[in-house]
C-alpha cells in the first residue's frame, strides 16, 4: 500500500517535472488579449478580424486590434463548442460541407455563442487568400453580416520560384492594406512605428522557430499539440513587445529541458511528423493514444507556417510581399514535398501521420500524392486519418485510434532516419 | 443545314461528348483541354490547336479515389479518372486555372500522374476589375502565350491572335443572339436546345459552331414567338455536365429562359476589345467579364445581377444546380436565396451533383416539388 503510494507521488512528480511551465504566461497572456478586445467592443478603438495568414503587422502598427476568427475556432472546437455553432449556420442555409471553421464563425456571430459569448463586433475585416480560398467567402459573408468594410489581400498562387509579378501585385498590396488603414483609423502611416512592429514580428517569429527546433533533440522536450498550443501569441499578436518576452521564456525553458534531458512524453520510442491542422476537440485523446504508444509527433507542417525566413530587416514590406506569398498552403506540390522531407531529416522521424481534413481542401487535397512521394524519398511509412479540424461529427475515434494503434506497432524493426 | 439534325448532334455531343473529341483528333485536331472559362481560349486557337472542354462525366471512379478524397468535387474527379484510364489520349495537354483550392491542387495531381506533352497554367487573382490586378494578369496572360509557344515551337503571330479574338467575339455575339432570343421570343427555341448549341460549341472548332450558330438563328429569327405556357426558370450554379437537368424541366413544363453557369452565360461574356493590342485585349476581357464565384465579389455584385438576370427574363423561380462539396457557389447561396425572395419574391431550389452517383430519378422527384410548391405561390 505504502509502496503504491510512493510510487503515484513518484509519477506525480514525474508529470510535474515534464510539464511545459511557460503554458500558464501564455494562457495568461491570451487572456489578457481577449479581455482587452472584448473591453473593446463598442469604444473607439478599432477591431479587425484578420485570417491566420494574413499580414497583422500593419494593424499593431495603426493600433488597431487584431481578432483571429481562426483561433476562436479552435478554442471553440477543443472546448466542444463548435458543432453547435456550426448547426447555427446551417439553420441560415449554410452547407455542411464547408468549411467548419467559417461554419462556427458565422454560427457565433449569430448567436453570440462559444466560450467567450462570441467575438468581439468588428469595425473592419481583413482576408488573405494564402492559406485557401475560403478565406474571402467566408469574409464576404461576414462583411455583409456586419456592413463593415473588408480588405482582400490576394496573393496568387506560386509555382516553382516567386515570380516578379506576384512579389510586385504583393508589394503594391501592402501599400494600398496601409492607405486602407490610414483612412479607415484617421491616422498617419508612421513608418518609424512600422518598423519596429516589423523588427519585432522577425524577432518573434525567429524565435518560434528556435523553439521548435529544440524538438531536435532525444527526448523531444515538447510535441507539436503542445506547440498547436503555444502558437496562439505568434499567430495573433507577433509584433507585440509582449509576445517577444513570452517567447524568449519559452525559449529559456525549452534550451533548459534539452540540457536536463527532460522529455514530453515519459518514454519516446518513435519519433513522429504530423501535417495538417490539428484535430482540435481530439487533441487530449489523441495525445494521451501517442503518449501511450511511446511515439512522440516531434515536428508539423502547420506551426512551422509562422517562422519566417530570409527576412530583410531595412526593407519589411518587400520581404512581407515575399514571405506571405510563400507559405506552405500556397507553393505547389513538389515545394511541399521538400519541405515535409526537410522536416523528417531535420527531426529524424521515424513516419508520418497526415490528418485529412474534410474542412480544408488545400491541405488536403494532394496529400494522397506527398505521402507517396514522401515513403519515396524516406523509405518512411504515412498513416492518413480522415477528420474534421472542428466539426466532430465527421469524426470515427474507434477507427482512428485503432488505425493509429496498428501504425505505430508497425513501425516497429524500422531502421531511424539519418 | 437542316436545323432539327443540328439540334440533335448538339444533344448528342452534350450527352457525351468524348467520342466526338476522338473523332476531331482522328481528322488531325490538336486537342489542349481547359476546364475553366477563364481560359484565353484565343491562344491555343492562335496557335493551331483546338482549344476543347472537359467538364466530367457520369461514371463510377476507379483510379482517381488514390489521389483525391471523396470531399473533393465529381468534376475534378471524374476528369482525373478519365485521364488516369487513358480515356483522354486524344488530347496533347490540359490547361489549369487557378479558380478554387481544388483546381489548383487538381493541376499539380494531374501533372505528376499523366504523361499529355503539354501542360499549362494560369494563376488568375480574385481581385478582378480592380485596377491593382491588371498588371498582374496582363503578365500571366503573356506568360501563358509564351508556354503556348515555347510548346508549339514558334512564336504565335499578333495577326493569328488578332483574328482568333474575332473569332471568339463572333462566337459571344452569336451566343448573345441565342440567348436574347431564347429570353424574348418565347416559344421559337426553348431551353434545352439552346443549351445545346452553345455547349456543343465546346466540343467544336469554333469556325465551324459559329457557321452552325449562323444558319440555326437565322433560320429561327425568322419565327414568331408563340406563348408555350411553360414555367420561365432561371438556372444558377456552375456546369451543366449533361442535358438531364435541362430535359427533366422540359418534361415537367417549365422553360429555362436564361442562365447563371459557367457553361452558359458566364462563358460569353464581355468582348475582347478589338482595337487593342490583342494580348492586352485578352487580358481586359478577363478581368471585366462577370466574376465567378471563386472570384472576389464587391459587395452585393452577384446578388444584384442575378436578380437584374431574373427581373430581364421573366424567370418565376431560381434553381441552384451545384457540384456537391463546391465552396465557392455553396458560401454564395443563403444570401442568394434570401435576396431572391425578399426583394422579388421568387423561390428558389438548390440542386447538387455528384457525377459518380447521379439519379436522375431523385433529380426529377425534386423538381417536381419545386414546381408543384412554386404553382401554389403562383409561379
Amino acid at each position: 500500500m505504502v509502496e503504491e503510494e510512493k510510487r503515484t507521488e513518484e509519477e506525480k512528480a514525474d508529470k510535474e517535472r515534464r510539464r511545459i511551465k511557460s503554458g500558464a504566461a501564455m494562457r495568461d497572456l491570451m487572456t489578457r488579449y481577449y479581455l482587452e478586445a472584448k473591453a473593446a467592443e463598442g469604444t473607439e478603438r478599432h477591431i479587425a478580424w484578420i485570417t491566420s495568414g494574413a499580414p497583422v503587422e500593419p494593424l499593431i502598427a495603426f493600433d488597431v486590434i487584431p481578432v483571429y476568427p481562426e483561433n476562436h475556432g479552435a478554442m471553440c472546437g477543443a472546448a466542444h463548442m463548435n458543432v453547435e455553432l456550426c448547426e447555427a449556420a446551417e439553420a441560415r442555409g449554410f452547407s455542411r460541407d464547408l468549411c467548419s471553421y467559417a461554419r462556427g464563425d458565422i454560427g457565433s456571430a449569430i448567436t453570440k455563442g462559444g466560450p467567450i459569448g462570441g467575438l468581439p463586433r468588428p469595425t473592419f475585416l481583413v482576408a488573405c487568400n494564402n492559406i485557401c480560398n475560403t478565406v474571402f467567402k467566408w469574409y464576404e459573408e461576414l462583411s455583409r453580416f456586419f456592413g463593415v468594410p473588408l480588405f482582400i489581400y490576394d496573393t496568387p498562387f506560386v509555382r516553382g520560384d516567386l515570380p516578379q509579378h506576384i512579389a510586385d501585385y504583393s508589394l503594391r498590396q501592402l501599400e494600398e492594406y496601409i492607405s486602407f488603414l490610414e483612412d479607415i483609423t484617421g491616422k498617419g502611416y508612421d513608418e518609424k512605428k512600422f518598423m519596429e512592429v516589423a523588427a519585432r514580428s522577425f524577432l518573434a517569429s525567429s524565435l518560434w522557430k528556435e523553439v521548435l527546433v529544440c524538438n531536435e533533440h532525444r527526448p523531444a522536450p515538447m510535441t507539436c499539440f503542445d506547440a498547436f498550443i503555444l502558437m496562439a501569441p505568434i499567430v495573433t499578436l507577433r509584433g507585440t513587445q509582449e509576445v517577444v518576452d513570452f517567447y524568449q521564456g519559452l525559449l529559456q525553458e525549452m534550451r533548459q529541458r534539452v540540457e536536463e534531458g527532460i522529455g514530453i512524453l515519459p518514454s519516446e520510442k518513435y519519433r513522429l511528423l504530423w501535417d495538417n491542422i490539428p484535430v482540435w476537440y481530439e487533441m487530449r485523446n489523441l495525445g494521451r493514444l501517442f503518449m501511450e504508444l511511446e511515439a512522440c509527433l516531434v515536428a508539423d507542417t502547420y506551426t512551422s507556417a509562422w517562422t519566417f525566413e530570409g527576412v530583410d530587416a531595412e526593407r519589411p514590406l518587400a520581404s512581407m510581399a515575399r514571405i506571405y506569398a510563400e507559405v506552405y498552403l500556397n507553393i505547389n506540390l513538389e515545394r511541399m514535398a521538400d519541405k515535409i522531407e526537410a522536416l523528417a531529416r531535420r527531426f529524424q522521424v521515424d513516419g508520418m501521420v497526415m490528418h485529412s481534413n474534410r474542412s480544408c481542401k488545400p491541405y488536403s487535397l494532394g496529400q494522397y500524392d506527398l505521402a507517396k512521394e514522401f515513403t519515396r524519398r524516406t523509405g518512411k511509412p504515412v498513416l492518413i486519418i480522415e477528420a474534421d479540424h472542428t466539426d466532430s461529427r465527421w469524426y470515427n475515434r474507434a477507427e482512428v485510434e485503432n488505425r493509429i494503434r496498428d501504425y505505430v506497432e508497425n513501425l516497429l524493426g524500422q531502421d531511424a532516419l539519418v | 443545314m437542316e436545323a432539327q439534325s443540328a439540334v440533335e448532334e448538339c444533344l448528342a455531343r452534350w450527352r457525351n461528348p468524348y467520342p466526338y473529341l476522338a473523332g476531331l483528333r482522328e481528322k488531325g485536331e490538336r486537342l489542349i483541354a481547359y476546364f475553366c472559362s477563364y481560359v484565353p481560349e484565343e491562344i491555343i486557337h492562335a496557335a493551331g490547336f483546338t482549344p476543347v472542354r472537359i467538364m466530367g462525366a457520369m461514371r463510377t471512379i476507379t483510379h482517381a479515389d488514390a489521389h483525391l478524397q471523396a470531399y473533393c468535387c465529381s468534376l475534378a474527379r471524374t476528369d482525373l479518372d478519365m485521364a488516369l484510364e487513358g480515356e483522354l489520349d486524344f488530347l496533347e495537354g490540359a490547361v489549369f486555372v487557378q479558380t478554387c483550392d481544388t483546381m489548383m491542387r487538381l493541376s499539380d495531381i494531374w501533372r505528376r500522374n499523366t504523361s499529355f506533352p503539354f501542360h499549362g497554367d494560369l494563376v488568375l487573382p480574385i481581385r478582378m476589375g480592380e485596377d491593382i490586378s491588371l498588371p498582374f494578369i496582363r503578365e500571366e496572360v503573356r506568360r501563358f502565350r509564351s508556354r503556348v509557344e515555347e510548346y508549339l515551337g514558334r512564336m504565335i503571330g499578333d495577326e493569328a491572335l488578332a483574328e482568333s479574338v474575332r473569332i471568339y467575339n463572333r462566337n459571344r455575339r452569336l451566343a448573345e443572339r441565342l440567348y436574347a432570343l431564347r429570353r424574348e421570343r418565347r416559344g421559337v427555341v426553348d431551353g434545352l436546345t439552346s443549351a445545346a448549341c452553345l455547349v456543343s460549341g465546346f466540343w467544336m472548332r469554333r469556325e465551324d459552331h459559329n457557321r452552325m450558330l449562323q444558319d440555326l438563328l437565322e433560320e429561327w429569327e425568322r419565327k414568331e414567338a408563340v406563348d408555350d405556357g411553360r414555367v420561365p426558370l432561371l438556372v444558377s450554379g456552375s456546369t451543366c455536365t449533361t442535358p438531364d437537368l435541362y430535359e427533366l424541366l422540359q418534361e415537367l413544363g417549365a422553360e429555362v429562359v436564361d442562365d447563371d453557369l459557367c457553361s452558359g452565360h458566364r462563358y460569353f461574356d464581355a468582348y475582347a476589345d478589338e482595337s487593342l493590342d490583342p494580348e492586352e485585349a485578352l487580358a481586359r476581357r478577363l478581368w471585366e467579364r462577370v466574376n465567378c464565384p471563386a472570384k472576389h465579389q464587391c459587395i452585393e455584385d452577384r446578388a444584384t445581377r442575378l436578380l437584374k438576370q431574373v427581373g430581364d427574363s421573366g424567370a418565376k423561380g431560381v434553381v441552384f444546380y451545384l457540384q456537391s462539396f463546391c465552396e465557392p457557389h455553396l458560401f454564395d447561396i443563403p444570401y442568394l436565396r434570401k435576396r431572391l425572395q425578399d426583394e422579388m419574391g421568387v423561390p428558389s431550389l438548390v440542386l447538387e451533383s455528384e457525377l459518380q452517383s447521379f439519379s436522375r430519378g431523385q433529380l426529377r422527384t425534386r423538381l417536381q416539388a419545386f414546381l408543384e410548391m412554386g404553382s401554389d405561390l403562383g409561379m
